[in-house]
């Protein structure tokens, strides 16, 4: 009875979902659409340009300008928040730096093995086709610029929907709106004003001499929490650990991270030791902007997973943290 | 054993073969556990537009124990007899029934708010879990999951803004 239960289960839940929803699309992937998404993350690759952005996620609404910088001399990127609270990020191949000018300090993160941050090839573009059934949506203009559409459904509750606008030459991404199962905007990035072509360098410098600042170093190490005794016992269809490192978290506090990823969906397992810590552990999901987090205790150590994904995503991999003894 | 409870359960044993698993429903045990879980995953397939049987927070409630459960391969101190391992196993199936249960009543009603074969409102879903307040040091953890996260290649430096919140912290020296 129970082996027909699961089948039963399996047929409503996930075949029958499954259909349902690619039904409701009325569409698989299109050659097409995979084409336009390919030519977007060259373009992310490839262009200089610079540019003011809103983003929006709730109630928050904020404008940044951002720059980039592709050259011989590698690519430099630089985002500059111009609402509320200063903040710049200024990100090199091998180094993100954040300057936060009200409390002096500039979060420092490098890569210390060789490889570049996680990146999506454009040659690997098709892998998201697994979960997501993409196709070619609506032209219209944004920002001057007269752009075409890719959207993106998941074929699960597991991961989010993401809607793409791109520059019809260029392949420029203009506008990104990420919903959930609901249809329901989760957030979104829009340029209101963008100018491609040469970028002086100037304009990818910080503008902070941040002498005197107090500097946290991420310190990211590769490593294996796996021979540590951690692990994530039922992973989630469709995702897979992208990345293993030991890190510092805020000023110098040591941990483990973990990401699991499809590709496009992201969710980050933190694991760091209970002992020394200031603030009590609130275990349960909550939210942060886009983010949602599930925190719990396992093994005398604080599990805090991080996902842009929907809530279920971030409980199931969290509820999957174990920690085994290493022989 | 088990296997005899859920042919029993659905009608399929004869009265003969019926004996056996009866007389071990009578005594409190594994075999009455199976029969209480059969029936309540059973009543969960049948009754789904009627969520009586479920309290509002049953599913977090479960979860939250499970979550606190120690791994069940984790070395037992006292030396298990026979039974007691078979036990472990047993439970450790359970725990997995479970899980799917909750999987799937926790997951059913969000999916029917695009389908209509289930035809459950939106509103009547029971959350997931109550909420709580994020992590004081919440910012860190999403900087540093930015970092790692494949958004940045579709997107560059933007997706950072999101990072860090409006929150000034006063400088410790």
């Amino acid at each position: 009875m129970v082996r027909a239960l699961g089948f039963t289960l399996l047929l409503c839940c996930g075949l029958g979902q499954g259909l349902a929803q690619v039904q409701a699309q009325a569409d698989s992937t299109s050659a097409e659409g995979l084409a336009l998404l390919r030519k977007i993350y060259q373009a992310t690759e490839k262009l200089s340009y610079t540019g003011t952005f809103v983003y929006q996620q709730g109630e928050r609404t904020e404008t940044s300008r951002i720059t980039r910088l592709a050259g011989p001399g590698g690519e430099i990127e630089r985002v500059e928040v111009l609402d509320g609270m200063p903040r710049e990020i200024i990100r090199t191949h091998d180094t993100v730096r954040c300057y936060l000018p009200e409390s002096q300090t500039v979060k420092v993160e490098r890569r210390t093995d060789s490889r570049a941050f996680p990146a999506m090839l454009p040659e690997r573009v098709s892998d998201l086709a697994r979960n997501y059934v993409i196709t070619r949506g609506e032209t219209v203009r944004i920002a001057g610029f007269d752009c075409e559409a890719v959207v993106l459904t998941p074929k699960d509750e597991l991961r989010y929907g993401y809607k793409l606008w791109a520059d019809v030459n260029t392949g420029m991404l203009l506008k990104a709106r990420i919903f959930n199962a609901k249809g329901e905007t989760i957030e979104q990035f829009s340029f209101v004003q963008l100018a491609m072509g040469s970028v002086p360098r100037e304009r990818v410098k910080t503008r902070h001499a941040a002498r005197n600042w107090r500097v946290e170093d991420a310190a990211v190490t590769p490593a294996n929490l796996g021979r540590a005794g951690w692990s994530v016992g039922a992973e989630l269809p469709g995702y897979r650990k992208i990345i293993e490192v030991t890190r510092k978290l805020g000023e110098a506090r040591p941990a483990g991270q973990m990401v699991y990823s499809d590709g496009l969906s992201a969710v980050s397992v933190f694991i760091e030791p209970l002992a020394g810590r200031a603030e009590a552990v609130r275990p349960g999901p909550s939210s942060l902007g886009a983010f949602q987090i599930y925190t719990r205790e396992v093994a005398n150590h604080v599990v805090t997973v991080v996902g842009e994904a929907p809530p279920a995503s971030v409980q199931r991999i969290a509820a999957g943290v174990e920690f085994r003894k290493p022989r | 054993m088990k296997a005899r409870i859920s042919e029993l359960l659905d009608g399929e044993l004869e009265s003969r073969e019926a004996a056996g698993p009866l007389d071990a429903l009578r005594s409190e045990g594994e075999a009455r556990d199976t029969w209480r879980s059969y029936h309540l995953i059973g009543d969960a397939m049948r009754d789904t537009r009627d969520a009586r049987m479920l309290s509002p927070g049953f599913s977090a409630r479960v979860a939250a124990r499970l979550a606190q459960e120690p791994t069940v391969m984790a070395p037992v101190r006292r030396a298990a007899t026979p039974q007691r391992q078979r036990w472990q196993f047993l439970s450790a199936a359970a725990s997995v029934a479970a899980v799917a249960l909750v999987g799937w009543v926790a997951f059913a009603p969000q999916q029917s708010g695009t389908e209509v074969a289930q035809g459950v409102p939106a509103q009547q879903i029971p959350a997931v879990a109550a909420q709580v307040a994020p992590p004081a040091t919440a910012d860190d953890y999403l900087y540093a999951h930015q970092g790692q996260s494949p958004r940045n290649s579709l997107q560059g430096v933007a997706p950072y803004v999101r990072t860090v919140s409006g929150k000034a912290v006063a400088p410790k020296r």
